[in-house]
This record gives C-alpha cells, structure tokens and sequence, in this order.
C-alpha cells in the first residue's frame, strides 16, 4: 500500500468533515463568540424529534434571553439532546456537558437507571443537575419540574370516564416503556379505571415517541379492538398526525390526551378529543432555567420538587390556549384559533 | 523502527486524528474547573479522553468483530441487536440469581453475555452457510429477530444490573474520581488480540484469502465454510463483550440498547480502510475509524455546531471520503496500467 493510498480515505473523511462543518459556521449556525461573563446551562431532553422538547428549547432560551439582559452577563442554552431516545446517549452527553464546562445541566431522563451514575458523577465533579418531565430519583439531582404523574394518569382517566358516560372498553397509548414518568401516568390511569365499574382497560400499548410511530400503534390496536371505545394518550404523539382525524369516528370514539399542542388543537375541535391536558412544556425550559439560575448562581434555596399544573383544553379555552401558545413562540398555530373568541 | 512506523497502514489515521486533535485543542477555548479551579482546555483534559474512549469502545470492539467479517467478504447487520440480546439477557439472568458474591456476579454476567453472544453468530453463521443466502439478507432478519426477542424477554423493562459489575467497569485504577479506563484498555486489548489474530495466524491468513478470492481459496483446500463460521462466532462474540461491557458501565440493560450502532460500526471499519468487497482490513483502523468518528462527534459539541447537524456532517463526510478515495483508486489503478 503506497503512503498516499493509506492517507487517503481517513483524511478526506476529515476533510469533508471540515467543509461541512465550515459552511455549517458559515450559515450561522457556530457556537457562541461572545465575551464576557458567560453561564452555560447544557439542555439534555429525550429526543430532539418530538415538538414537546423543541418546545421546552425555547422556553429555555427565553429564559436565558431575560436572564442576560436582568443580569449583564451571557446565559446560554447548550442543546445536547440526542436525536432518538437513547439512556446511555444522555450519559455520554453528561460527561461531555461537564467536561467542556457546563455550569449546570438541565434533563429529562430516557432511561433513569442509564443515567444515574453520570448524575451523581456530575454532582460530584461541580456541576449541579436539576430534571424536568422525567425524574431520576434517588440522584444526586437538586430538583425536579414536572408534575405528579399518577396524579396526572387519575385526572385523564377520570375526564374519560367522563366523557365515556362511565362504561367501554379503553386501551392506554403508553409511549416508551423504559421512562419512569410515563410508566407512572399508566399507573395512574389504571387505578382510576379500577373506579369505574363499566370500563375495561383493555391494554397499555408502548411505541417509539414519534407521532407516525403513536399513529400506526393506535391504529393497530383500533383493528385489534373493533369494539374499543376510549383512548387514554400520557402522551400526545399520535395526534400531532393528521392521520387520526380521518381513520376514527368521533361518534364512536373518545380520546383524553396529556400535551395540547398546536397540531392537536382540531382534535379538539373535532370532538375526537373533547378534553387535552397540555403540560406547559414551554415552562419546562422556561421554569427550570430560573430555578437553575436562582440555585447555582444566586445561591437561593429552591424546592426539591416544583410542581407543575396541567392546563384542561377543551371547545371552551380553545381560543384562548391557542393565543397562549402563540405568545410561547408556536409558529404553526392555525389562525381561525386565534380568531376563536375564547 | 522508523520505517515499520513510516510504512504502518495505520500512519495516516493516526496523523489525521492527531492533525484533527491539535485543531480541536487550539479552537475549544478553555474552562475553570469547579473542583479545583484550574483552567482546562474544553478538549484537551484527561476527562474528554477518557469519556471519547468510553464512547469509541463499543463501536472499536464491535468493529474489530465486524472487520473480521468484512475482510472475509461478508458483513453483519446483527451486531447492535445482538449487545442488545445479551445485554438483557445477562440483567435477568444475574436479577435472577440474585445476591452473589461479586467475583461470581461478574463472572456470571461475562459468561451470559458471550454464550448468548457467541450462539449468536453461531446462528447467523449457520444460515449463511446452509442457506446459501448472502450475509445482508440474513443478518437483516436476524437483526430483527434478536432484537425482537430481547424485547420479548425482558418485557421491554430497563433492569438494572448488579454493583458488582459497575465497579469492574468503572474502576478508576488509580487515575482519580469520575475516571473511568477499563472500557479503553478493554478496546485496546480486543483490537491488539484482533490484530494478532489476522496479521499472526493461519486463521487470521485465510480470512483475508476466502475475503479476497473465495473460489481460489476453494480450489487451494481451504475449509470456506468453517472460516466463514469463524467469524461470524468472532463477531458475536465481539458484540457480546462490548454489552457486557455497556451494560456494566451504564449500569442497566434494556431492548433497545445498540439501536443503529450496527451503522457505526460498519462506517468505522471502512473508514479505517476495509473494502466491503472483501480481502482488505484491519482490526487497528476499526478501531482508528472508531475512534475518529467519535472524534468528528466531539467536534460538533466542542466547537459548539448545532448538534442537529451532527448525523448530516458525518454522513456527508463519510460518502463524500469514500466516493473520492475510490476515484482516486481508478485514477492511480488507470496511471500505472498506463505506464506499465
């Protein structure tokens, strides 16, 4: 093999890499270049495919913005999220958040027990981590934002139940089955149907968190069903499609849903979905950043749990979340929302 | 000395990762320590090594596994399936067991990670041979099917694994808190066990001939079918050892675990120079390759790019490279026909 031949195929990789990278830079896209006094909060949500965490991105960064300015320094949100789910990804981002020097970590966790141990070795070494969505407990974690999650299963269960007139047959769209927050909304949701002598749950269905993924898994279990008649979503991926607008008759069929986001907002409006329990995902960047900031850099005391409230989105608020999700920084909320009165 | 050096295949990864560390370095900025309040360069640090080498340890011991196969002609799309299948396996087998004494928990674990493991490449090795199916098309099903049985089993659950395995996989060895070598030193000893078995065996000779010419290595009395097995056996068994090995570290085993790592490991084997059409490779540039694509990765964080760029650059990078390099290969091929 001649020296140029073994040089070859590594040194191109670089080299293209390079080019990529610098017209990456070049169309704005570079890191941060400015001086001062910087804080830099690393941001490791599940998946950067899922519009809830996008969500949370920027209300992160909102946060960051208000800070800056509040306090003359650079507050900066550095996205480590990973594409996919993927627990031992988040711990690989962990360690790369605190060795580039992270002031602190902002996560929710695909998998706690993946990664717990880089947690606690991020505490260890200096750098504090506080959890949004989804909890590792029994971290060395400062504190978590999210909400009481089997509490949240009841209150979806119940507004079904309700919407059921008491008696059906419901299966539960789970979404992945290794977060501990979703396994505790399934939880919740069995408990209130034990409640209801007429329901029957007929399953909890786990898929990968992406809304054709959710779609297709409602799908099946509808075929699987023919004589179903609730779904209960902890999460709301399969109505960011379209798809379920058409395939299933609101006549026939009622879903109770936790997120509200604006490609949801026909479900509502159709019926299919009378009642969404949107969690304020904007908040989760938006809250845990200034809690991180009153934490680490004004040394305040915070609680180790703030709670987070779900908001009922039903035909009666419609106008008025679909305003609220504006203000948040939603691009693709449809205007006759808006337009809606209240 | 210096020439063995100036001749290695080897040299040019090793430049052009060097080449590409020194700019890391030099463009990473620096940061204060909260623990000691030293500056540290954002790259350059013990920390960062380490954690790149954690994360190249997988893909570089699969890859030497998965080089094996290649260099034979073949390839093997199971192998992120089958870290998955014996990770979950080992988590239930130890959860079963139950409390041991931890020397047992470990050699339990390693011993169910590399019987599962080393079955299956024993499968796929099997229904290549007997059903004369070439190895995509089988290692596609089999990628499926393991995995499909893994989730099976553990019922999607993420279980945890004992302590006893953690501390073996992070044993620190005397380097200091949240460092972590073993998973480095395990991907040297596997690439420098792989290298000798290729550079210094008859075995290791006769892949490259049945990856070379298979029909020539028929008609010379080489056994094909039993060299094929062989490295479908040394690629699960690769796989196999990087999941013991993940799941320790990582502390947990679940179903999903490895999704996609199959397409690392395959894009460092042929960075590293293996042609996917047999004869050529080496278990040390899988393990470069590896190591340079992690590389390319930390680059995306330390110079602060938008990470969601990150799998468009290595792609692009990775056809870009190879398209080239080949057209290279022709140019000079059709230069010194010409002048022959």
């Amino acid at each position: 093999m001649s020296l140029s031949t073994r040089w070859s195929r590594p040194a191109l990789v670089v080299a293209a890499f390079a080019m990529a990278a610098y017209a990456m830079a070049a169309c704005g896209k570079g890191g941060d270049t400015s001086a001062g006094k910087t804080f830099t909060i690393a941001m490791i949500a599940k998946s950067s495919t899922n519009p809830v965490f996008l969500s949370g991105r920027q209300g992160a960064e909102a946060a960051a913005a208000e800070l800056s300015k509040a306090h003359g320094m650079t507050v900066k949100i550095d996205w480590l999220t990973p594409p996919n789910e993927d627990g031992a990804v988040q711990a690989q981002r962990i360690s790369e958040a605190v060795n580039s020097g992270a002031n602190a970590i902002l996560l929710s966790s695909s998998d706690a027990g993946k990664v717990r141990g880089a947690v606690d070795e991020a505490v260890d070494r200096g750098v504090p981590v506080m959890t949004f969505d989804s909890d590792v407990p029994d971290s060395k974690r400062f504190s978590f934002y999210g909400g009481d999650d089997v509490k949240m299963g009841v209150q979806l269960m119940d507004e079904l139940a309700t919407q059921m007139g008491g008696k059906g047959k419901v299966a539960i769209i789970a979404g992945n089955q290794n977060a501990l927050n979703l396994q505790a909304r399934v939880r919740g949701v069995r408990e209130a149907a034990a409640k209801y002598p007429g329901i029957t749950i007929v399953n909890a269905f786990n898929h990968a968190e992406t809304p054709q993924d959710a779609a297709a898994e409602v799908l099946r279990v509808k075929n699987a069903y023919p004589d179903l008649q609730g779904f209960a979503m902890v999460g709301g991926w399969a109505l960011f499609t379209r798809t379920l607008l058409t395939d299933l008759d609101p006549r026939k069929i009622k879903i109770v849903s936790v997120d509200a986001l604006p490609a949801e907002l026909p479900y509502v409006e159709t019926g299919l979905a009378p009642v969404l329990f949107a969690q304020p995902t904007y908040s989760w960047g938006y809250v845990s950043v200034n809690t991180i900031f009153d934490h680490v850099y004004l040394k305040k005391k915070v609680p180790a749990h703030v709670q987070m409230d779900l908001v009922r989105v039903s035909k009666d608020n419609l106008g008025t979340w679909a305003r609220q999700l504006k203000a948040w920084g939603f691009a693709d909320v449809d205007p006759k929302y808006l337009a809606l009165p209240r | 000395m210096a020439r063995a050096v100036l001749r290695s295949p080897q040299l040019g990864l090793v430049l052009v990762l060097l080449v590409l560390a020194t700019a890391l370095t030099l463009a990473a900025g620096s940061h204060v320590d909260p623990q000691t309040g030293k500056t540290i360069n954002n790259f350059l640090n013990t920390y960062t090594l380490i954690q790149m080498a954690t994360d190249a340890s997988a893909f570089a011991i699969m890859g030497v596994g998965a080089t094996l196969v290649i260099i034979a002609g073949g390839i093997d799309l199971s192998v992120g399936a089958i870290y998955a299948l014996a990770g979950v396996s080992m988590a239930m087998v130890l959860r079963a067991a139950g409390p041991m004494d931890p020397v047992a928990t470990v050699f339990l674990g390693l011993g169910t990670c590399l019987t599962v493991s080393l079955l299956c490449g024993l499968a796929n090795g099997v229904m290549v041979i007997g059903l004369k199916v070439h190895p995509f098309i089988i290692t596609l099903g089999t990628m499926w099917i393991l995995r499909g049985v893994a989730f099976v089993i553990s019922r999607a659950e993420s279980i945890l694994i004992p302590g006893a395995l953690t501390a073996v996989a992070k044993a620190s060895l005397g380097l200091g808190t949240a460092l972590y070598p073993v998973p480095l030193l395990c991907m040297l000893v596997v690439t420098a066990i792989g290298a000798l078995y290729l550079s210094r065996t008859v075995m290791g000779r006769h892949v490259f001939a049945i990856g070379g010419n298979p029909e020539a290595s028929r008609f010379s009395g080489l056994n094909v079918p039993r060299i094929t097995l062989g490295v479908f056996v040394l690629s699960g068994l690769a796989a196999g050892f990087a999941a013991f090995l993940g799941a320790a570290f990582y502390g947990s085993a679940t179903s999903s675990d490895a999704n996609g790592y199959e397409l690392y490991v395959i894009a460092s084997a042929v960075v590293g120079g293996a042609s996917l059409s047999g004869g050529k490779g080496s278990a040390v540039s899988a393990m470069l390759g590896a190591v340079l694509i992690v590389t390319m990765r930390q680059a995306i964080r330390t110079l602060h790019l938008d990470q969601n760029y990150e799998w468009i650059i290595i792609g692009a990078a990775m056809i870009v490279a190879v398209v080239l390099d080949q057209r290279g290969s022709r140019l000079l091929a059709g230069r010194l026909s010409a002048s022959a």
